[in-house]
């Protein structure tokens, strides 16, 4: 027999027969229902066209269709602006409660914070940025009282691509920082302290060691927050009631009422999202896993 | 534990990420806070919170929407404890493919899991092959409707419930807590009871809360299968009235920081991570 | 002027004094340990050397120049930590260079040199590997050439082996002791395992609670305890409160047994308590040679640890360990005979009775 590392629970292990299956049927049959099931159905329906036969046409016409199109797009960038904005703040934030030097009993709070921010999406969350940066919103009336600074004259808007891009960055930031906390507690304090013993400055430490070790998980937590954004729609319909055009609102219009006199090319839409999310989230496990061998 | 380092310059930047930070979790929710106080011109009060709390329909909707949070966790707990167990004790073998289930919620995200709950629930439930109708569509009737939510609620919950229950179960290495059980003559009924989920207690907990914050913010599936719970509820008041929704808005906000608070207090570790909805 | 000097270092942690009046002096190419058990300052100190913490009092100089104040990566010293400290996003190649890189060295010096110190640590081939795939015993090896490669004045090594397999310390710590040698480097080796430091060391210093017990090479420390501590620390040692009868004639009284040392009672009276010390290798049965001092006693009880037969035997009031070399053909007594054992003058040692 090969030496092989085991790990406890399979080197203990009685060998298994098929009775040991039944223990998990429960599990297997309520995925195969309100997973497997609708997935699959949807994945089988995007091949129908409106006669009931097979056909690739709604595949295509998800690239030639210019309206899908641009819905995709839409989805595509608003949730790029979030992950790289919202990625970008999380770190910072998430930097400055771990080796960032602020006092220690501010992480817990901002834990703990980041926890209910990241939850907190959907309807409320537009009703609360309504309120901050609405017309009579707190935020625009402190800015045209104190500052003078008229902010829907100036072309802003809440209900807007950067309306919805701010609302997002609440629970966008938020995950950020749960992530990162984490991988940022994993640089040891002694790579800093061999780094400096080599000669290295503050700079050169961050350049050359912390950055790169940080950097699959830095990227990973994007791409999941990539993925976060992309499947949103409470949020935005709260929001700008279906205004702005990105997929998921897209979707929830067809399923509500078959706007595309095409039932197959709407499971086609979803299809392409899952695929989207699903290589997102095929880019996040095999940088976590990246992570995970540097920082045994 | 001793500081490593001489006591540095002061970190500016640190705190100025930080209170940009603050800056931006708090002004929305005083923002939220302060409107839903202004209900009466000129004076601040808690008439919204009163208005809000007294409509019978906010009582209904609420409250059927805490008995579908109770019935998910319950459902959750009834199938991932036991699953989880399983795996751990008889069938490593399944831990992978169940594992990779448990990550297809991010990949499906709740406005495709009802599109396609819907689509397959929408025609009668007929014998394969057949003709014969063994049930009217699911979703053409309250409690198919109740049902229906309530997996796509245990969908949603999934990653965070199980997550949960198999960490507990690896801190509490429930394998050697069962060999001993075994080893003093208990049975099957008697290990899972008073051995292994009194030490999941913790675990268990968490991802009831989670589960709980969920499901009464949920609703994409509330509103697509037509389930008159909270979150359409809150919807449809802010296409009519100003200061209830703000009010509630701010509860809901409130409960949320509390079951993360129990969390944090309970695992005493990071919290757990939902998605956007 | 010796090539390191720590001169009245202290240093206090708010309240907390964890280094208290730390002298010595330390010569060129000298492998000096730091012995002591946890929290007694040694690692402190250590650090305080390589400027990750800055004392509280005192100064430390290396080749003739102040270097207290001076920020970490700018002092001449090569440290090696208990976690090793690898850099996982970069080779063994990119580690051991990484020093070289910040001096910024040319590309093919520092090539040069990273072969150079591959070959020291005998591992030729794993330039190109990961620390992950490494075991712990050649990680610490690529610590160590990583610390060697800028040539530091000083090598510093902060319980570099506790993470390791016992085997592996073993043939580990030769190695560093040959490398040392060979490289001619000075040395500071903080440990908290007395066979490490009795192994390795030009001299140790023994600490406990901040301060200095006792600095001395591996035999006087063993051999010539000077504190309590230092003789219960380092080996295993029978103690026990005697009283003297005679300072000049060298002779104690002990549980109404009569012992007789070589020394050691000057400026002490009669009458005068003591705390004396045997150790186990030095006590023998009577029957065969009779030694200076003779005590009966009673076998207690017999532990085979390998190499070594130890023997607990009853005398007087008190339990002592005798440990005597195992051979095939030993014949021991058995528990609960009466006997006689014996120890020379030398053996029974003074302690001092500072407490």
């Amino acid at each position: 027999m090969t030496a092989k590392i085991l790990s406890p629970a399979m080197s203990k292990a009685p060998p298994s027969n098929w009775k040991n299956w039944i223990g998990v049927i429960p599990f297997f049959l309520f995925a195969i229902l309100f997973l497997f099931l609708p997935s699959f159905r949807l994945f089988a329906g995007s091949f129908i066209n409106s006669e009931g036969h097979f056909t690739l046409e709604n595949l295509l016409e998800l690239f030639t269709q210019p309206y899908i199109l641009n819905s995709y797009w839409l989805s595509i960038r608003i949730s790029a602006v979030t992950a790289l904005g919202g990625g970008i703040f999380g770190f910072l934030l998430a930097y400055s409660v771990t080796v960032g030097g602020l006092p220690r009993a501010l992480r817990p709070a901002l834990i703990t914070f980041s926890g209910v921010a990241s939850n907190f999406a959907g309807v409320p969350l537009a009703f609360a940025f309504v309120a901050t940066l609405g017309r009579t919103g707190f935020v625009t009336a402190l800015l045209k009282n104190l500052f003078h600074l008229n902010l829907y004259d100036s072309g802003f808007s809440l209900y807007s691509f950067v309306g919805l891009s701010l609302t997002y960055m609440y629970f966008q930031f938020p995950l950020m920082v749960l992530i990162m906390a984490p991988a940022l507690d994993g640089l040891r304090r002694e790579w800093r302290e061999a780094a400096e013993n080599l000669g290295a400055t503050t700079m050169q430490y961050w350049f050359h060691i912390a950055m790169p070790i940080l950097l699959p998980s830095l990227l990973g937590a994007m791409i999941l927050l990539f993925g976060n954004a992309f499947g949103a729609y409470a949020t935005a319909y709260a929001l700008t009631g279906g205004a702005l055009p990105i997929i998921t609102i897209q979707i929830g219009a067809q399923i509500r009422g078959d706007v595309l006199h095409n039932p197959g090319l709407g499971y086609a839409m979803a299809m392409g999202m899952v695929i989207i999310m699903a290589v997102s989230l095929a880019g996040y496990s095999l940088l976590q896993r990246k992570t995970e061998r540097w920082l045994k | 534990m001793n500081d490593s380092k001489q006591t540095r310059k002061f970190p500016f930047w640190s705190w100025f990420w930080f209170i940009i930070g603050v800056l931006y979790f708090i002004l929305p929710l005083y923002a939220t806070l302060d409107f839903s106080l202004r209900m009466e011109r000129g004076v601040l009060s808690f008439k919204a919170y009163e208005r809000a709390f007294s409509d019978p329909e906010f009582l209904r909707t609420f409250g059927y929407s805490v008995i579908l949070a109770l019935v998910t966790i319950i459902v959750s707990i009834l199938i991932t404890v036991p699953t989880a167990y399983w795996i751990r004790l008889r069938l490593p073998e399944a831990r992978r493919i169940v594992e990779f289930i448990t990550l297809l919620p991010f990949v499906i995200p709740a406005i495709i899991l009802v599109f396609g709950m819907i689509y397959v629930y929408s025609s009668p439930l007929k014998f394969p092959f057949t003709n014969i109708t063994l049930m009217q569509p699911l979703t053409t009737f309250t409690f198919g409707t109740d049902i229906l939510i309530v997996g796509g609620y245990m969908v949603l919950g999934l990653p965070y419930m199980y997550r949960s229950v198999d960490t507990g179960m690896r801190t509490v290495d429930v394998r050697t807590l069962t060999e001993a059980a075994q080893s003093l003559g208990a049975n099957w009924f008697t290990i899972i009871s008073s051995v292994i989920l009194p030490n999941l207690r913790t675990a268990l907990l968490s991802g009831a809360l989670l589960t709980f914050a969920i499901v009464v913010g949920e609703v994409i599936l509330a509103s697509f299968l037509g389930v008159p719970t909270f979150g359409p509820y809150l919807f449809l008041l802010g296409q009519h009235r100003a200061y209830e929704p703000a009010a509630l808005t701010f509860t809901t906000f409130l409960l949320t920081w509390a079951a993360m608070g129990i969390i944090q207090l309970v695992t005493g570790g990071q919290g757990q991570t939902a998605g956007a909805h | 002027m010796a090539f390191l000097e720590i001169n009245n270092i202290n240093k206090q942690f708010g309240k907390a004094v964890a280094v208290k009046d730390f002298n010595l002096q330390v010569d060129k190419g000298e492998f000096v340990s730091f012995l002591g058990p946890s929290g007694c300052g040694k690692t402190t100190t250590l650090r305080m050397v390589a400027g990750f913490e800055t004392p509280t009092n005192g100064n430390i100089v290396i080749e003739s120049k102040d270097v207290t104040n001076k920020p970490p990566n700018q002092r001449d010293v090569g440290m090696v930590f208990q976690a090793y400290a690898l850099f996982p996003n970069m080779t063994v190649a990119g580690n051991i260079g990484f020093g070289l890189k910040i001096a910024k060295k040319p590309a093919a010096d520092i090539h040069k040199r990273v072969a150079e110190m591959l070959d020291l640590i005998h591992m030729p081939d794993f330039g190109d590997r990961y620390p992950y795939q490494l075991s712990g015993g050649q990680q610490q090896r690529v610590a160590l050439a990583r610390a060697l490669a800028l040539s530091p004045a000083i090598l510093l090594l902060d319980e570099p082996l506790s993470a390791l397999d016992a085997k592996i310390r073993v043939t580990l710590r030769a190695e560093i002791r040959g490398i040392q040698r060979k490289l001619g480097i000075t040395t500071i080796y903080v440990t908290h395992d007395q066979e490490e430091a009795l192994s390795l060391s030009d001299r140790v210093v023994v600490m406990h609670d901040g301060k200095i017990e006792q600095v001395g090479t591996p035999f006087e420390i063993y051999n010539f305890p000077q504190t309590d501590f230092v003789a219960n620390f380092v080996g295993t040692l029978n103690a026990v409160n005697a009283e003297v009868v005679d300072p000049i004639s060298n002779t104690l009284r002990m549980d109404g047994f009569q012992l007789q040392t070589a020394g050691g009672l000057e400026g002490r009276l009669s009458g005068d308590q003591v705390m004396i010390a045997i150790r186990p290798e030095r006590l023998s049965f009577a029957a065969e040679e009779k030694k200076a001092n003779i005590l009966a006693c009673t076998i207690e009880n017999i532990t085979f640890l390998g190499s070594i037969v130890r023997i607990q035997v009853h005398i007087g009031n008190t339990n002592f360990y005798m440990d005597t070399f195992n051979n095939p053909f030993l014949e021991l007594p058995k528990i609960g005979d009466k006997s006689e054992v014996t120890c020379s003058r030398e053996a029974v040692l003074i302690l001092s009775t500072n407490k």
